[in-house]
């Protein structure tokens, strides 16, 4: 597969993760109740939503990044942010939920895999170091229940504007990265 | 002395000739014409009730020497309601804009002060000249999950209040409808119109941030849209329309991703290629106009038309 089409099925699997989120975080705040599931509900970020990998960014920064950097930045998120939402599915109390959270788990694990697919077919190596998360936020170390439901409301609003800037993203490589060309210049490296 | 006065519309007005004692001979006028002196408790003015009417310049002089004891500018008006708050991102991702108006008018000058807070941040609304109410802020990070709080408040002579809005970066992204659309027939095919339009200017970066757009048709005889969606390009032809039937045809535009639906464009009209009527001889020019007349209305070839045969009573 060039890498163009590889891009191509990045970004259709981003638009599919993104609109069955939608009604998945939607289904899921429902269940924690008030107020977390009302539209205006805005609480603060507290310091231990900070260890969830945030997308928000400078935008000439964002602009700027390199391909190499712009898909790293992907791999490494969702790689934690799977991480965190597989210690969510593992404690949700309804049946139903459980089983749309761990079919959604596995629908990024597929997109982990697919933003690692394109990098290797670019040549890039895929991150070094630890990509899971150093402890999930939402963990029994949450002191009690209501700051646990707050890191899971954090958790989904990250992982939804993450899988909408992504589709940025992977937009932009889909112009800059034509699948023609690609798949010459690695037919020249011996691959 | 001389000075603005601002009264409720309803209130009762008392007004002192200015140091004149309340016994004293005085006349009062309002905008030039000497005031009843129905409206005179001693040296002081009364004005039950005041309507907007009533607004105007009122001058009290004294009695014999006719010196000028007072002046006041009268403003009669209403505090102000709850503004009403529009923010909008049209040329995302730079920035958005909010816009503001009341809902009803207070007849008097009114002060609108607009903070736009971002989690812990300020952020600057750089306000566009008077009388627009509208101003305008920078995005200086993208794809934040911290909404945004606009708080307006209005305040004028006779009271103050305030309205907020808390959105998303995402939600208010709503692009102005394309633009330059053209629509043309193709020769040779009846049933196609070409349609072409344009990214509206205001959106500064299709490349990153594509739009994706919604074209709508109809024939000019028919109510009922036909609509079609459009992920990519600015170019779209219709292969389905009624032969030599006049159409409207509109086009709007929404990010790919996020954000709502522009408005609808402007409206152009097309109507597909139709062959030129051939230079036939007279006799041959009537028989043509009777089997033109009867088929305009005639479905497309395709579909099959009953037999004469079969038709009851003919």
């Amino acid at each position: 597969l060039g890498a163009g089409q590889s891009i191509q099925q990045t970004y259709d699997l981003t638009r599919y993760l993104e609109h069955q989120l939608r009604t998945l975080a939607g289904t899921y705040l429902n269940y924690l109740g008030p107020p977390f599931n009302e539209p205006d509900f805005n609480p603060p970020r507290m310091a231990r939503a900070e260890r969830v990998p945030s997308a928000t960014v400078d935008l000439d920064l964002w602009r700027g990044l390199t391909d190499n950097a712009r898909l790293a930045a992907n791999y490494r998120a969702y790689s934690r942010l799977l991480c965190y939402l597989r210690v969510l599915d593992g404690q949700v109390g309804t049946a139903e939920l459980r089983h749309r959270l761990s079919h959604f788990c596995a629908s990024l694990q597929g997109l982990v895999l697919s933003i690692g697919g394109v990098m290797s077919s670019l040549g890039y190596p895929l991150p070094a170091g630890p990509v899971g998360p150093p402890g999930p936020p939402g963990a029994s170390a949450a002191p009690n229940d209501f700051l646990k439901k707050m890191d899971d409301f954090w958790l989904l609003k990250e992982l939804q504007t993450w899988l909408w800037r992504s589709a940025k993203d992977f937009n932009r490589l889909k112009k800059k990265v034509p699948p023609a060309v690609v798949t010459l210049r690695l037919e020249a490296r011996g691959f | 002395d001389s000075h603005v006065q601002y009264e409720r519309v309803g209130a009762d007005v008392t007004m002192k000739c200015g140091s004149m004692d309340w016994d004293a001979a005085v006349t009062w006028t309002a905008n030039g014409t000497d005031i009843d002196e129905s409206h005179l408790n001693g040296s002081y003015l009364i004005l039950k009730n005041v309507g907007l009417s009533q607004s105007g310049q009122y001058f009290c002089y004294e009695g014999s020497s006719w010196h000028l004891k007072y002046q006041t500018n009268l403003r009669v008006g209403t505090p102000p309601k709850e503004p009403v708050l529009m923010c909008r991102s049209n040329n995302y991702p730079k920035g958005f804009y909010c816009s503001w108006h009341l809902p009803t008018p207070t007849y008097i000058p009114n002060f609108f002060n607009i903070s736009v807070i971002h989690g812990t941040k300020d952020m600057v609304c750089e306000k566009d000249s008077p009388p627009k109410n509208r101003c305008h802020i920078k995005y200086l990070q993208l794809f934040s999950t911290v909404k945004y709080k606009v708080t307006l408040t209005v305040t004028n002579a006779l009271g103050k209040n305030f309205t907020t809005l808390t959105f998303d970066e995402f939600a208010i992204v709503k692009p102005d409808p394309p633009e330059s659309v053209v629509a043309k027939p193709v020769p040779n095919n009846p049933r196609r119109l070409e349609v072409s339009w344009q990214n509206p200017s205001s959106w500064p970066d299709p490349e990153s941030f594509p739009l994706k757009f919604f074209l709508r048709y109809r024939p000019l005889i028919l109510d009922q849209w036909q609509h079609v969606e459009l992920s990519d390009g600015t170019s779209h032809t219709i292969t389905d329309a009624y032969a030599g039937k006049e159409y409207i045809i509109q086009v709007a535009a929404k990010d790919s991703d996020i954000g709502t639906w522009s408005d609808w464009s402007v409206a152009v009209h097309a109507t597909p290629w139709t062959e030129e009527p051939k230079h036939l001889t007279t006799e041959a020019q009537i028989t043509e106009t009777t089997s033109v007349s009867t088929s305009s209305f005639m479905a497309p070839p395709t579909t099959k038309i009953c037999d004469k045969g079969a038709v009851v009573g003919s």
